[in-house]
């Protein structure tokens, strides 16, 4: 897998951002370039049409994918989108954020990805709430590990222990 | 009308006071609401992040389960919503994804066939319910100056979503009308709360809030009202970090839409359920009758171009 679909993905996103005319409506209508211009989606597309390489600066995680550069658009090219198949290649390097990662590991654990508190099970109960029906945890770890998010955590647990050392 | 219900884990686990609202309304609109074995939607920032084929698999076994029911999915989260309608549209589009998913639910006794429709419950109140029925339903108007902040998955991507219109939303500023509030415009309306940026760097994230924040505080309201758990919690809680790190004073009182109609309808056990609030406000007691507010309503000035 790896390289081949790194390479696959690489192409297809190439595919999507050409007709992408570097207008940069995107950019000015993008709330955390607004505060943040490291995230300036316009330059990203540019880097993976012009040199087929997605931008190293990792960037791609300030991206809050509120969609207001797919909504603008003018090409009909999703920044928003795009910038999600670079996260997804960044997580396979081991680039993903600890938060992220802690976020996954919750989900893999319970179903949920806020932890499920014994308070905030008694909180619910106090209001009259009902219990709700809780995913089989087994079933859970199933699909975590055959769609291979359990790789890129352990991948990415990995990155941040070398990164310690 | 019988749903399966998606409070969603933010909800269901951090703001059960506003789940308890929706619950309390749902029978008055003949809204029948059924608890499955959901999972997460799961969250785009996070999982659909890391691996995209993880997402669309948790998604489809979401949407598998109320199908098995013959139901369809009642979401109460826009990032929930969000996540379940892309996922949907895309495993209805393309076989071969679907195929692949299915191939993995075979194993857990389920199928995505898709034939369940994802509702949210702005949706279901506009288009469905509808504002006449609703303001049929208010005994004590909620006399409040108030803006609305749809959320980021309600409106975008508005080809696939279509709950209000993404660049000139109104229909929460109707359903607000509908209590009794003054909905009131303001410039970053369909501007992101901050929130999908706060696990990967915070002080952006919180950067994104204080803009959004100062645009809101330009029109003095008396509250923010909001369809969406995540976008609560950013504007109720939210707004304080910002305080400390900006220095700036936000301290608006932030609501879930369903609780100030159960306000409005005047059902009992809403004082509980505002005590949980962080920022209380002080509800003015709305004297008028239902027959005083009708008329009055035709001088009021409308309020969304
Ligand atoms: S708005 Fe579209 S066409 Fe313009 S720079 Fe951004 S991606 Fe390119
Ligand atoms: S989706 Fe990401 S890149 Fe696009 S406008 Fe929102 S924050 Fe900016």
């Amino acid at each position: 897998m790896g390289e081949d679909f790194q390479r696959n993905q690489l192409k297809e996103l190439k595919e999507t951002a050409l007709p992408c005319f570097q207008c940069g409506v995107c950019s000015s209508s993008c709330p955390v370039f607004r505060v943040s211009p490291e995230l300036n989606p316009r330059l990203s597309v540019d880097s993976i049409i012009s040199r087929g390489k997605v931008p190293s600066e990792g960037n791609e995680w300030l991206c809050a994918y509120c969609l207001m550069c797919d909504q603008r658009c003018p090409m009909g090219v999703s920044l928003a989108e795009i910038l999600m198949v670079i996260k997804n290649i960044s997580a396979r390097e081991g680039k993903a954020p600890p938060d992220v990662i802690e976020s996954a590991e919750s989900l893999m654990a319970d179903g949920c990805q806020s932890p499920i508190s014994s308070r905030s099970e008694k909180q619910r109960e106090d209001m009259g709430l009902p219990k709700l029906p809780r995913a089989n945890p087994a079933d859970v770890q199933m699909l975590f590990r055959a769609t291979g998010a359990a790789e890129v955590v352990e991948l990415n647990r990995k990155a941040v222990e070398e990164a310690s050392e | 009308m019988k749903f399966a219900f998606f409070p969603g884990c933010t909800m269901a686990y951090r703001l059960p006071f506003a789940e308890k609202s929706i619950r309390m309304v749902a029978p008055h609109f003949d809204i029948e609401l059924v608890d499955l074995a959901f999972t997460c939607c799961p969250e785009p920032n996070t999982v659909r992040a890391l691996s995209d084929d993880t997402w669309i698999t948790f998604a489809a076994r979401n949407i598998a389960l109320a199908e098995a029911e013959g139901l369809d999915i009642l979401t109460a989260c826009a990032g929930c919503h969000e996540s379940l309608s892309l996922a949907k549209h895309e495993l209805d589009k393309k076989p071969e994804r679907k195929n692949k998913v299915n191939e993995l639910l075979k194993g857990l006794g389920l199928e995505y066939r898709g034939t369940s429709k994802i509702v949210h419950m702005h949706q279901q109140l506009f288009d469905e319910i509808g504002i006449e029925t609703i303001s049929s339903k208010v005994v004590k108007p909620v006399p409040i100056k108030v803006v609305t902040h749809t959320g980021c998955h309600l409106l975008r991507p508005e080809r696939i979503l279509h709950v209000d219109s993404a660049e000139v939303p109104v229909k929460l500023d109707m359903l607000c009308e509908a209590i009794g509030m003054v909905p009131l415009d303001y410039m970053d309306k369909t501007m992101c709360c901050g929130a999908g940026v706060r696990k990967t760097n915070s002080v952006t994230s919180y950067a994104v809030l204080r803009e959004k924040m100062t645009s809101i505080a330009m029109v003095e309201p008396d509250a923010i009202v909001v369809f969406c758990p995540t976008c609560f919690i950013t504007f109720e809680s939210g707004q304080r970090v910002a305080n400390r790190i900006f220095g700036t004073d936000f301290k608006f009182p932030v609501f879930y839409y369903t609780e100030l109609l159960a306000i409005a309808m005047n059902l009992p056990g809403m004082d509980i359920l505002l005590a949980e609030h962080r920022v209380k406000i002080e509800l003015p007691a709305s004297a008028e009758t239902k027959e005083e507010r009708k008329t009055g309503a035709k001088d009021s000035i409308p309020s969304s171009p």
